[in-house]
């Protein structure tokens, strides 16, 4: 069989669709994977209980010690089993959800550790405390000093996303299989979404430089 | 002193096995200013933090204008004391040795932060007070900057305007100047000094006792966890009457007046 880019061409205007959808997922996927990892960074680090340590503890060597294929697999299954009416789309979003925030909360806990204890001090020391100590200046710091991993992260969900495909979600690896299981061209195809999935991740990349050098004032 | 603004009464605070504080007290009458001198580890920064309930001690008692501040020992705070602690640090400024300034806000919105979340002052009230801050530290040409950007020096004046944008009526400051470049050290102390003159009620722990001689009504020489000897500025340095006082100035002239740096570099 010769190589014939009009079949890239001719996938593209559906490969885009299942681009824009794999984006879709990955951004709902990591928003919401983020907030879980800083509710729980700031319990670990906020509540002395032991219990809810050993808890995270497992949960992250959980998630971290099994593929993300399984994960998948197992939500997508076990949620009609146990009574969740979910859908694949849920299914697969909180997978990567739960899947990333594991990641997401050693990444946190590494920025956290950035900041020195005397910002602590002289927030508390002016009288704010709880949610106003964190939210105005313990966790903008740890968030400046997570960016570099946090894009890495970002990068990795939308790449993990593709797995996504087997549960029936219409994402971009999907949209590929799909097309060429019917036209039987599957490299001409592939090279479409390489280079689609290239792009994105690329850009992402190319956007955190921007965004690093925004910040780098802020770091102190 | 008659009286008696703060009071730090039977502070005892352990590390461990070690006894940093041994059952100090110290009051400071409203518009005084008191220096903590003493060598490194002898418990003046300890009993500083004390006061803010910053290092909560083990045991002791902490009332700022008669009402508490803290009491130890105590069980798990309640929320109401959480509160009070809370509303009593908003008024007790403290600057501290290595600034903490923060560094994802800029100058002015270092001034403005907490005047918002703690005083709940609206945004052109907190505005308005910060500016006048920064300008009676000397950084009005500065308000825009990241603390990044500045000298240490101006660091440190940064944190000073933060703290009185709030109308602290007690400043605690724990070695405000030994971070600092020598040629920095100056302008921090000329701040510290306008707040001497403006009457501002204030307990500093420094190593600076040509600055301790000029702003101090009353000196404090502390020791291995206590007071050993205390009294206004030129008696209690022409005059020691302990002989630990005179080893530790005698220390200090032999070495024409060292800073200390033991703790700059954390």
């Amino acid at each position: 069989m010769k190589f014939d880019i009009s079949y890239t061409i001719d996938a593209l205007p559906r490969l885009l669709e299942g681009a824009l959808v794999t984006l879709q997922v990955t951004l709902v996927g990591f928003v919401l994977s983020l907030s879980l990892a800083t509710a729980l960074t700031v319990m670990r680090e906020a509540n002395n209980v032991r219990w809810a340590h050993r808890a995270l503890a497992v949960y992250i060597s959980f998630i971290r010690g099994t593929p993300l294929l399984v994960q998948i697999f197992l939500i997508y299954y076990v949620s009609p089993v146990i009574g969740l009416d979910i859908g694949p789309y849920t299914a697969g979003i909180l997978a990567i959800t739960l899947n990333s925030a594991a990641f997401v909360v050693e990444i946190l806990r590494g920025g956290l550790a950035s900041v020195p204890s005397g910002q602590f001090e002289a927030a508390s020391a002016l009288g704010l405390k709880g949610p106003a100590l964190w939210g105005k200046v313990i966790l903008p710091q740890t968030f400046i000093a997570s960016v570099p991993p946090l894009v890495n992260e970002f990068t990795q969900v939308l790449k993990a996303s593709a797995l996504l495909s087997t549960i029936t979600i219409v994402e971009l690896m999907r949209v590929s299989q799909q097309i060429f299981s019917r036209n039987y061209h599957p490299v001409e195809v592939l090279l479409g979404t390489f280079i689609l999935y290239f792009l994105m991740c690329f850009a992402v990349s190319r956007s955190a430089a921007l965004i690093e050098a925004k910040l780098e004032l802020r770091r102190g | 002193m008659a009286d008696k603004y703060l009071e730090l009464i039977g502070i005892t605070t352990r590390f461990g096995d070690v006894e940093a504080l041994q059952g100090v007290s110290l009051s400071v009458a409203r518009g005084e200013v008191v220096c903590l001198i003493g060598p490194s580890g002898c418990g003046k920064s300890t009993l500083l933090r004390a006061a803010n309930w910053l290092t909560p001690p083990n045991e002791g008692t902490v009332r700022l204008d008669g009402s508490v501040v803290g009491h130890a020992p105590q069980g798990r705070a309640t929320a109401a004391q959480i509160r009070a602690l809370n509303g009593h640090r908003a008024r007790i400024g403290m600057v501290f040795q290595q600034f903490n300034v923060w560094p994802h806000l800029t100058a002015l919105e270092n001034v403005v932060r907490a005047q918002m979340v703690v005083l709940r002052r609206d945004k052109s009230e907190a505005e308005a007070k910060a500016r006048q801050a920064l300008a009676d530290v000397g950084l009005s040409d500065k308000m825009d900057a990241w603390p990044e950007r500045l000298s240490g020096g101006q660091k440190q004046r940064l944190a000073i305007a933060r703290t009185l944008a709030m109308d602290p009526v007690l400043m605690l400051m724990d070695e405000p100047t030994s971070a600092l470049d020598p040629e920095l050290v100056a302008e921090v102390l000329a701040v510290l000094q306008r707040l001497a003159e403006i009457q501002m009620t204030m307990l500093i722990v420094t190593h600076e006792l040509g600055f301790a001689m000029r702003v101090a009504d009353r000196i404090v020489f502390m020791e291995a966890g206590g007071i050993v000897e205390q009294g206004p500025p030129q008696e209690l340095l022409s005059n020691p009457r302990t002989d630990r006082l005179k080893a530790f100035l005698d220390k200090l002239s032999l070495t024409t007046l060292p800073k200390d740096r033991e703790h700059a570099e954390i």
